[in-house]
């Protein structure tokens, strides 16, 4: 286990150096610059600006020094933002990324098993053609077209919830939820599609292994079967999926934050790379390569955990 | 069967908490019992809380809440005493002396015309590198400093006694007052900066002279601030809190507003406007009016055609701007055939160039015709690229001018790019034709037609070099008298019309939306509205502070 | 060349029984090949250019003024407009998933079969890359490289690849160890010719199913980054760009969200059927 652990600490290192460089050199690269305005800057204030940064000096002298900065734990300070700093705006926006995304995922994880769970045992009947159904439309119909229509339906006509927008941070969970209704709505909706095929395609799977015959043949009660053996196995699939559920969900996080206006870090990003605020962008993608692989680590230490026939080594 | 009892416990769930939602007003941001929040829809979250180096119109927006400086707007946009209660000029208007009241600054601490000065100093200080420092260059050695050639100590400021400020200008600005109310001229505190540096701006440990203070700020989420009890005027401020919403989508707040979440917003999709102006939609929150800003096609003369004037012409004459404002902009905006908007202070009656009058088919003739004159044939025909800004209108729009360029044998294609780095390659001359908005500064002609003066570098975006319109433009920087300075201008403006060195499009407008129980808003040229002259109907101005 | 299509003859010939039995993927592959006539010949027989101005046909309605499926703000042709945006949502997918082909087949195949050492850094390669942020990515390519119609394909192509390149080694593996790999390797085959000749033929199925279920996701990428203002660019369009810009007017005009938004999920819908038919059609464990 622990070899495992420093094996993949080993592999995560070079991985963030690559994405560090990569992020680094392709923002550089980008046209324009985050000091320029309509107001254009005089030759002397501009240069002024440039050295305030740093960005007087040589690109590799530059990059060297942001490695180090990073190594560090220090961020930089926002180039566009003047008065914040990058770790500042991550530290506002990543939570309620995190809380909208944690949620979503959340009710995914819990609708989406169900309904696979009713698809495979009622195979072809009714309820699975509209598991089925449902699925089908989630994955199919993209996160800003569900999301402005909700907010039609449900905002702007029924009256039930904002349009958008984020509680105050001593607003109690009472009132407050109704913020969050929408976007974890939308987020969750492909993931729940997503999951229920594949928890389906296991639960299909598992119920006509031998295991399973096994216990049917010696007479357990089907529930148990049902929530004892077969879900157990089935939902391994769902583990190995959980990268890549990050992945996707912090994807359509781009959009719902934007679509809701959330104080959210993925909406910081977009911004942050359309004005070239090159230190934003950086940490942003730093945060998110981390996060992705540390969710990585995670599951593969939950796979292991519920399969027995797999041994970290 | 089970299936479907469970989804029906689903339902009925589902249903409870939505029924769970449906109060009045529950989509409103909390706000303290017996307290006036006003939940303000602002274009995006500010770059920076620093006045000084403060370039966005959603800045100008929060910070004007929170400074006051020598020389305020009124509720109408008319310059009125702010700190200064009362100023007199020189003879031959080089000198400028303030004459300032008794205030402080929100921690209690006096503010005094060394307060003044020090702000000046460092808005001109070349390692601050402020973006618009450039509009008080004629401050005496104003530039100078800027460009790090002076020390701090030399500019044109003196501060003779705490309640005096003077101020020496190179030559003179009718339009001072005006200026004066910009962001550039906010007082900073002084003992706050001397001890946090930069870092000032913290909401955290906020001061400052306005009506109100900022306590917290999030970005994209919003800017809290409550009144400040300091404030030399606190007695008629009304409105206990403000909240500013960042949100740069104008739909989705058109939609907020609409459901009361927010009380009012400072942009709306200008095709919309007609929408909801309709009886069954929202006609009462609808706020439309002259907004001086103005948006033109800029041609690089590095580009061999554009050097012929024949070119330039022929391609203005040919664009249908009665289509542009009318069918795809529909929020009143003006067609521009000349560059300075209407509503612009201290100018005559502008003369549009010879053809303005003409029919668009006669113009569309006429363009044809120069263009062949100019050696574009069917076989031949001018080819060049247009870049532009991704956003909304600009979307809308050149589209449109491409058509009308079509018709008349000029292929032009379009670049979008973002505003930002769309600048930078205007700046930097790396366009052929160019998309450029330009909003005023401040109320005086002189913030659109200096663009054009030979001097003026990177923003004169068409090179634009004619020494009969830099002479002009001298005569109009020194002469006092405003009507004959307005009439030097207006020429000027002629002359470059008649070269067709940009191609104007149209008129700004500015575009609120208003709830209607938000009380004191008035409509105003230079769309600036301070809360501290709201108020909700059915309320008044509390005086909690006598 | 020969062996290969003997040895396979009968699977394939399986496969197309069972997978034309799927009625709901049969179904979805004549929509589907409407849908590809449509957005080829469609734009050649529209009554309007999807580019055309008409200055008096401002936001009509369906079914006025010579409009079919009304027009948008400009006043150009909603069903000249949606036919060019398929095409153009179709061809990003299309190519943008054979570049992703080509990379995955050619890497995962190489890593497969030459084994060992290599097998281990290549695949490595793909786990680093896996685990990076990739829509970040993508965002960035297109912010430094300006809305570049082809760069969109390589960049999305770029980031499907890696999937591809993990099937392929997978089945290449298994593949190595079968008969016929020693029979043509103990006939003094050379490495080159038996992946070319043996293994990729046999890959067909896996990667077929793959592909199918990778043109929708494709598809679905481009209009995402076409929400964010990052994809075509006017006076062009997408299924994407037409979605977002048909949900900003959806009370004034909600033809143009719509009808758009209707050939999306359809189109998306069509070729996830299919790959669903193909797999349980070729997958050999459903049998």
């Amino acid at each position: 286990m622990l070899r495992f652990l420093l094996r993949r600490l080993l592999i995560a290192i070079p991985t963030m150096f690559i994405v560090v460089t990569l992020a680094f050199f392709m923002m550089r690269a980008a046209p324009g610059s985050p000091f320029v305005n309509e107001r254009h800057l005089s030759p002397e204030v501009e240069a002024n600006v440039m050295a305030k940064y740093g960005m007087d000096r040589p690109l590799v002298v530059q990059y060297a020094n942001y490695v180090g900065g990073v190594l560090h734990g220090d961020l930089g300070p926002s180039l566009k933002y003047k008065d914040k700093t990058v770790l500042r705006i991550i530290s506002e926006g990543f939570p309620n990324s995190l809380l909208i995304g944690g949620m979503a995922m959340g009710i995914a994880v819990i609708l989406g098993v169900s309904l696979g769970v009713i698809g495979a045992l009622r195979q072809n009947g009714p309820a699975d053609y509209t598991a089925m159904g449902v699925a089908v439309l989630g994955v199919c119909i993209p996160t800003f077209v569900t999301a402005p229509m909700l907010v039609l339906l449900f905002a702007s006509n029924l009256g039930v919830l904002p349009t958008g927008g984020w509680p105050t941070a001593t607003q109690p969970f009472s009132s407050a939820w109704r913020y969050f209704v929408l976007p974890v709505v939308v987020l969750s909706l492909p993931q729940i599609a997503i999951i229920s095929r594949l928890t389906r395609a296991g639960m299909i799977e598992v119920l006509r292994s031998n295991y399973v015959r096994t216990a049917r043949a010696k007479g357990l009660p089907e529930h148990s079967i049902v929530l004892r053996h077969a879900l157990r196995g089935a939902i391994l699939p769902l583990v190995s999926y959980l990268g890549p559920a990050t992945a996707g969900v912090i994807t359509g996080s781009l959009v719902v934050e934007r679509i809701f206006s959330l104080p959210g870090i993925g909406k910081a990003f977009v911004a942050s790379a359309l004005m070239r605020d090159y230190t934003v962008v950086m940490g942003v993608v730093i945060l998110y390569a981390g996060l992705i692989l540390f969710l990585n680590l995670v599951a593969d230490v939950l796979y292991a955990a519920l399969d027995p026939r797999v041994r970290l080594s | 069967m089970k299936a479907w009892r469970t989804w029906a416990l689903a339902g009925a769930a589902l249903g409870g908490l939505l029924a769970a939602g449906c109060q009045p007003g529950a989509s409103r941001a909390a706000c303290d019992a017996g307290k006036l929040c006003y939940e303000r829809g602002n274009v995006s979250d500010p770059l920076t809380l620093d006045p000084a180096k403060s370039t966005t119109i959603g800045e100008q927006h929060i910070l004007g809440d929170m400074f006051t400086p020598l020389v305020q707007y009124n509720a109408a946009s008319e310059p009125v005493p702010g700190i200064a209660t009362s100023w007199d000029t020189s003879a031959d208007g080089l000198t400028w002396t303030f004459h300032l009241r008794e205030s402080k600054w929100s921690d209690g601490a006096p503010l005094t015309s060394a307060d003044f000065l020090f702000s000046l100093r460092r808005l001109m200080d070349p390692k601050l590198a402020s973006e618009y420092a450039y509009l008080l260059y004629f401050i005496v050695n104003a530039e100078a400093i800027n460009g790090g050639k002076m020390p701090l100590t030399a500019l044109g400021v003196e501060a003779p006694d705490p309640r005096t400020l003077v101020i020496h200008l190179t030559h003179p600005i009718p339009y001072l007052l005006r200026v004066a109310t910009h962001s550039t001229m906010y007082p900073v505190p002084k003992h706050i900066i001397d001890k946090y540096g930069e870092k000032w701006t913290d909401p955290n440990r906020w001061v400052s002279n306005g009506a109100y203070i900022i306590k917290s700020w999030t970005l994209g989420d919003r800017i809290h601030a409550v009144r400040n009890p300091n404030f030399y005027d606190a007695k008629s401020v009304c409105i206990d809190e403000v909240n500013f919403h960042p949100g740069s989508d104008a739909i989705a707040v058109e939609r907020s507003v609409r459901r009361g979440e927010l009380d009012s917003a400072n942009d709306i999709q200008s095709n919309r406007i007609s929408y909801l102006r309709q009886p069954d939609q929202i006609p009462d929150y609808v706020h439309v009016g002259t907004w001086l800003g103005t948006t033109f096609i800029g041609f690089n003369p590095a580009i061999p055609a554009f050097k012929d004037v024949r070119v330039r012409q022929a391609l203005t004459m040919a664009i249908d701007r009665d289509f542009i404002t009318q069918k795809l902009m529909r929020g009143g905006q003006k067609p521009a055939y000349t560059f300075v908007p209407p509503g612009v202070a201290s100018f005559g009656q502008p003369k549009p160039p010879h053809w303005a009058g003409w029919s668009l088919e006669r113009r569309q003739a006429e363009a044809r015709r120069l263009l062949t004159e100019a050696g574009y044939t069917k076989d031949r025909p001018l080819k060049f690229e247009l870049k532009m800004r991704n956003t909304n209108d600009p979307q809308l729009i050149y589209p449109a001018v491409q058509a009308d360029w079509r018709a008349v044998g000029a292929k032009a294609s379009l670049f979008p790019e973002e505003s930002q780095i769309a600048y930078s390659d205007y700046s930097a001359r790396n366009f052929q034709a160019a998309d450029i908005a330009w909003i005023a500064d401040y109320n005086d002609p002189m913030t659109f037609l200096y663009l054009m003066k030979s001097t003026t570098g990177p923003q004169n975006y068409s090179d634009y070099k004619n020494p009969a319109y830099d002479a002009l433009m001298d005569k109009a920087d020194h002469e006092v008298d405003l009507v004959k300075r307005g009439q030097y201008l207006v020429e000027a403006e002629h002359m470059a019309m008649e070269d067709a060195t940009v191609s104007p499009l149209y008129f700004y407008v500015s575009k609120n939306l208003v709830s209607p129980k938000l009380t004191g808003w008035k409509d105003s040229l230079s769309d600036w509205h301070l809360t501290r002259y709201m108020c909700f109907a059915g309320h008044k101005a509390a005086e909690p502070f006598d | 060349m020969e062996s290969a299509v003997l040895k396979g003859r009968s699977l394939w010939d399986d496969a197309r029984r069972r997978l034309l039995r799927n009625r709901a993927a049969v179904t979805s592959m004549v929509v589907l090949a409407l849908l590809v006539v449509v957005a080829v010949v469609g734009p050649y027989l529209a009554p309007f250019p999807f580019d055309q101005i008409n200055k008096n046909d401002v936001w009509m309605k369906p079914l006025t003024g010579g409009h079919l499926l009304g027009s948008d703000a400009l006043g150009r042709d909603l069903l000249a407009r949606l036919m060019i945006g398929l095409r153009v949502s179709l061809a990003v997918g299309v190519v943008a998933t054979f570049v992703s082909l080509v990379i995955g087949v050619i890497w995962g195949a190489a890593a497969g079969y030459i084994g060992g050492r290599a097998d281990e850094i290549m695949m490595r390669v793909v786990d680093i890359l896996y685990s990076l942020p990739f829509i970040f990515f993508v965002i960035l390519l297109m912010v430094t490289f300006g809305r570049n119609f082809i760069l969109m394909f390589l960049a999305i192509g770029a980031v499907e690849w890696l999937t591809m390149a993990r099937i392929v080694r997978g089945q290449t593996l298994s593949l190595k160890q079968r008969e016929f790999i020693e029979a043509a390797r103990a006939a003094g085959l050379s490495r080159r010719a038996i992946v070319a000749r043996h293994i990729v033929p046999n890959l067909l199925g896996p990667v077929v199913v793959y592909v199918t279920l990778t043109i929708p996701g494709v598809i679905l990428a481009e209009s995402f980054l076409s929400f964010l203002g990052l994809g075509v660019q006017e006076p062009m369009t997408s299924l994407g760009s037409l979605i977002s810009k048909g949900a900003q007017d959806m009370e004034l005009a909600p033809w143009l969200l719509i009808f758009p938004s209707i050939v999306m999920v359809v189109t998306l819908m069509a070729f996830n059927f299919i790959g669903d038919g193909l797999r349980d059609a070729i997958d050999p464990k459903d049998r």
